[in-house]
């Protein structure tokens, strides 16, 4: 076996045994709290890699992709409550509204390059917070509220555990094949030069859009099993800019257009969140530091943690996938 | 009548916002950097009139140079410290919409750590003062700070056209390097655009401190208002940023008065993707990469 996999392949098995420490509780006491924060960084991961397929190979850094999400957790809410069925048997169709409106999304936004389209996705937060808020259908500014799962509390967190470590596990290997194919290739041409892309015979519009529709995708199906364990949908929870920083905070502290980085810069940046919160307590002072954080690393690791190990290179073998 | 008054409020606003978005479509045209934390600054100015009028019972009009200076020293430590370092770099344009991304985050931060959530707007005794000229009202308020907008941006029109510098600006932002060839100071030039851009913003705020109610987190609804004005202007143009303004303001007043208030800001953003949709580069601008 090819020794870069050992690594990976053990922390999995752990990760997949892990909450069955639960079952223990006179040995290991209760973990419900260290299992909410490993979930968390799944769901992350899954925002980030999936950032990654656009916004790393693609070039096109959207600062609104929390609005794909939000579509996901409207979609699974509503027929959730409507068809009275657990949210967890809609992730599926939650990721295909959102691809759907990834789609269209893409279409339009997608024409421009650099800025625009930075403060085209910015806008699009803003227009579903409008319309969010006043859409009485699904609940308007108070939204939707979901039932709680039948769980008793030291196992209720499982279902979204698995849950967000099968998408994760997807969503990474999602990232892998497009870094490998030739789909991919497109993709990272595209974002050095679309009109030499153009001639070079690639169909530029139908790779662009097909990379924005994946990514969006997996947010979406992120966005049903968050909107399950939060039990409420929100406006105010989904569409704020401070999701969506995180994300692409994250991608380029692990360095952007890489495999392991959106992995590397989710953990890290967590475990940073962490310690703010443990010593500062949530105020707004942790928005001056995600914000520090990002103006610090953008100035000194423009690659990424990742990305400058591998130009130095000191990347360990099992970060190393591409 | 009623669709005259409308439209005559709408134009007042469409002033203010056009002042608010001069200095961020001055910043890009001269450096191509698309500044998120312009909207930030507008909010500096604010806080700044506002404790100006609290504490010392200035009137926010007369505090608009205090502003202006403030936030004129705050631009010129976030240029030193933040946009210096990498100005040649090839991907420039797009570091820099994260880095003042971060910037913005930071100074809301601050702000809201400093100065809490809450609503604040001065009250000076014009702000609910009315003038009525036969059927129409004009809110004093607004009309003071619509005439005093227009004033400012034609002063920076004609700095811009007819002074030294002025000239030295605009040829940077027509082209860089031949801009450096015939002798211009390229650096400089950049640090006083941003710098002034940033007194602009200042001034600004002092103006919306009164005609708006505002909070520190309000600016990442102003960045998506200001940014839909600058791209439909044509990123870069300062009449293009006025016009735009007026335009859609007054379609926002409208819609407000017609529809319901709360989609009026619905106009800028609709605008803003129709845009994209139509004419990628904008109404007035020329093509820009």
């Amino acid at each position: 076996m090819d020794s870069r996999k050992i690594i990976p392949i053990t922390t999995l098995v752990i990760l997949l045994f892990f909450p069955l420490i639960q079952f223990f509780p006179s040995v290991f006491g209760d973990q419900n709290y260290v299992i909410h924060l490993m979930l968390y960084a799944f769901y992350y991961m899954v925002m980030t890699s999936s950032w990654n397929i656009i916004g790393g190979y693609g070039g096109f850094i959207s600062v609104g992709h929390n609005a794909f999400l939000c579509i996901g957790a409207y979609i699974a809410g509503y027929y959730s409550i409507m068809w009275g069925v657990s949210p967890f048997y809609l992730i599926l169709l939650a990721g295909i509204g959102a691809g759907i409106f990834g789609f269209f999304v893409g279409l339009i936004t997608l024409r421009v390059k650099g800025p625009s389209f930075i403060i085209s996705s910015i806008a699009l937060i803003m227009i579903l917070r409008i319309i969010f808020d006043r859409w009485e259908l699904v609940g308007g500014a108070s939204g939707i509220t979901l039932p709680y799962n039948s769980l008793s509390v030291e196992f209720s967190k499982f279902p979204h555990y698995y849950g967000f470590l099968a998408l994760a596990i997807i969503t990474i290997y999602m990232n892998w094949y497009v870094r490998h194919s030739k789909f991919g290739l497109a993709l990272r041409a595209i974002s050095h030069d679309e009109i030499r892309s153009a001639v070079a015979g690639i169909n530029v519009k139908y790779i662009k859009v097909t990379a924005f529709v994946l990514s969006t995708f997996f947010i979406g199906c992120a966005g049903a099993i968050w909107a399950d364990y939060l039990t409420y949908v929100r406006p105010n929870i989904f569409l704020i800019i401070l999701i969506a920083a995180n994300v692409v905070l994250m991608v380029i502290l692990g360095g952007m257009g890489t495999v392991t980085g959106p992995i590397v810069g989710t953990i890290i940046f967590i475990a940073f969140n962490e310690l703010i919160l443990s010593y500062l307590g949530a105020t707004e002072l942790n928005l001056l530091f995600t914000g520090l954080l990002l103006v610090i690393t953008l100035l000194y690791f423009p690659n990424g943690i990742v990305g400058t190990l591998k130009n130095k290179g000191k990347l360990p073998r099992f970060l190393d996938w591409g | 009548m009623f669709i005259i008054q409308t439209i005559i409020l709408g134009l007042c606003l469409g002033f203010v916002y056009a002042l608010m978005a001069t200095g961020l479509t001055l910043i890009f045209g001269v450096m191509r950097i698309v500044n998120l934390a312009h909207p930030i600054f507008i909010l500096v100015g604010a806080f700044a009139a506002y404790y100006l009028f609290v504490i010392f019972g200035m009137d926010p009009i007369f505090a608009i140079p205090l502003c202006a200076a403030t936030t004129a020293i705050l631009g010129a430590i976030t240029y030193k410290l933040v946009f210096e370092k990498d100005a040649g770099s090839q991907t420039y344009s797009e570091m820099t919409v994260l880095l003042t991304f971060g910037t913005a985050m930071v100074l809301d931060g601050t702000l809201s750590y400093l100065f809490k959530n809450t609503q604040r707007i001065t009250s000076p005794p014009y702000a609910t003062d009315a003038i009525f000229i036969g059927d129409i009202f004009l809110p004093t308020a607004q009309l003071y700070s619509g005439l005093i907008s227009i004033a400012l941006i034609v002063g920076l029109g004609l700095f811009l056209k007819f002074s030294k510098l002025g000239i030295a600006i605009r040829a940077t932002s027509l082209s860089r390097v031949n801009a450096e060839l015939v002798g211009i100071d390229v650096k400089f030039v950049c640090i006083f655009s941003f710098v002034l851009g940033c007194a602009l913003a200042g001034a600004a705020g002092s103006l919306v401190s009164f005609v708006f109610s505002f909070f520190p987190a309000k600016h990442w609804e102003w960045i998506a208002i200001l940014m839909s004005l600058v791209v439909l202007g044509g990123m870069g143009s300062i009449l293009g940023v006025v016009i735009s303004a007026a335009i859609l303001s007054v379609m926002a007043s409208l819609v407000g008065a017609f529809i319901a208030p709360a989609w009026s800001t619905m106009v800028f953003f609709v605008a803003l993707f129709v845009m994209l949709l139509v004419k990628p580069h904008g109404m007035f601008g020329k093509y820009l990469e």
